[in-house]
């Protein structure tokens, strides 16, 4: 495989390349931590392709679905000349599952953008902690910093959020969550901007990993040098 | 790769956003006579009944329960019309997560009394919170009406479908190595979706 060559990367996280094509994958991904990387990026957006089952893209009437419909028809027919049977959901519970749909979508977001802004964006579920929340505050003096780590669950996975003082301006941090088995997973990676170094960095992301698996979350540089970690 | 911190706006798709605006349907109140709910019922049939019913039988294995629980879905569907918002995406992702919940909900009912021989087996789909379900479906298939129908094209191909590239090509009518290019600018469309626009990955 050429150095890079990145057209290959999305055939071969869906799964669609030839073994032979697969193997020239691998090789290059093993000597390749950027294309790693950038793999991990488009696996997980299988996960949320998952969310959609392959029915979904049929179109039109169904076959032989005459009866059906009319069966239908009837009902709501005889239950149309009735007053209004259900009211819509108040507005207010709509607005809390649009949250909600916020945080799924963060999952993304975490690994792409984030810092401060993501901080403000999660401060309102935050205000009132998901059941079953984990919630741990550290500090490290060796680099003299403290870091307040709330760690959700989610439906498989689990949502973290960590709030830091005591970086420097321009660093470059990732957040590398460890579970029990000892496996670790990237939830994402951001620079410390000149605000956030003076008043705390805010940052979530998310891993395919339920929250009672979750063993620890550590704070590293880009360069491996290791921040903070909190102990879940 | 550092990744750069960019002012982070969370960019639902517009029906997400103002869920409640611009409804597709009205609410059942804007529905009260016979013919205003058949119009929409069989509109909503005919634009999405053969996903439905593919999708109940799947579920089910049965095609009886799966039509019955499709017109439970339709009906539904009429009742919380205001929930139904525009984007053809998201009003399938509402009927087939209500059409799931249908199901799961049967199996739950099912399992809490006694078997009986003549019971057809209901295969509940994978279990999870049921909230974060309904979400990540509609959000997913909102996403997915956002990218380009070439991109989503391909995604259905090699992801929907099981298809390889060779085999994908042949169907799209296009060369093997335009699959794998629009299948990794698809995936990375897709993400710039989900994660809003506005996120901007420096490299």
């Amino acid at each position: 495989m050429t150095e890079h060559d990145r057209s290959q990367l999305g055939a071969y996280a869906l799964g669609a390349l030839e073994p032979d094509e697969v193997r020239e994958v691998d090789e290059h991904l093993a000597t390749c931590a950027e294309c790693r990387t950038e793999v991990a990026e488009l696996e997980e957006m299988k996960y949320f392709l998952g969310e959609v089952p392959p029915e979904a893209f049929l179109d039109g009437p169904p076959d032989g679905g005459e009866l059906l419909l009319q069966r239908t028809l009837r009902e709501v027919r005889q239950t149309a000349v009735e007053p209004a049977p259900v009211q819509a959901p108040p507005a207010r519970k709509r607005t809390r599952t649009w949250l909600l749909a916020a945080a799924a979508v963060l999952v993304v977001a975490g690994a792409l953008g984030g810092g401060v802004a993501i901080g403000r964006q999660t401060s309102e579920p935050a205000e009132v902690p998901v059941a079953g929340s984990k919630h741990v505050n550290s500090s490290d003096v060796a680099t003299g910093t403290t870091m307040a780590t709330t760690v959700e669950p989610r439906a498989g996975w689990s949502w973290v959020m960590v709030q830091i003082t005591g970086l420097k301006a321009g660093a470059e941090c990732q957040m590398v969550v460890t579970d029990k088995s000892g496996k670790t997973w990237i939830a994402g990676s951001w620079v410390v901007s000149a605000k956030a170094a003076q008043e705390g960095s805010k940052f979530g992301g998310g891993v395919l990993v339920p929250l009672n698996q979750v063993r620890s979350v550590e704070i590293r540089t880009l360069q491996g040098e290791h921040v903070v970690t909190a102990k879940i | 790769m550092a990744t750069q911190v960019t002012e982070f706006r969370p960019r639902l798709s517009p029906a997400i956003a103002v869920a409640g605006e611009s409804p597709i349907v009205r609410t059942v109140g804007d529905y009260p006579g016979p013919e205003a709910a058949e119009t929409l019922i069989r509109s909503l049939y005919a634009e999405h009944g053969r996903s439905l019913l593919a999708y109940a039988t799947r579920l089910t294995g049965d095609r009886a329960a799966a039509e019955d629980v499709v017109q439970e879905t339709l009906v539904r569907a009429w009742k919380h019309a205001g929930d139904l918002t525009a984007g053809k995406g998201s009003v399938r992702g509402w009927l087939l997560t209500v059409a799931r919940n249908i199901v799961t909900d049967r199996a739950r009912a099912r399992a809490a009394r006694p078997a009986e021989v003549a019971d057809v087996e209901i295969r509940p789909p994978v279990e999870g919170d049921h909230s974060e379900s309904v979400v990540n479906t509609m959000i997913v298939m909102d996403a997915l009406d956002q990218v380009s129908p070439e991109h989503r094209e391909v995604l259905v191909q090699l992801y929907y479908r099981g298809r390889s590239v060779a085999e994908a090509a042949k169907e799209l009518g296009v060369p093997p190595g335009t699959v794998k290019s629009r299948s990794y600018y698809a995936l990375r469309a897709l993400r710039a979706v989900m994660a809003g626009t506005e996120a901007e990955v420096a490299r």
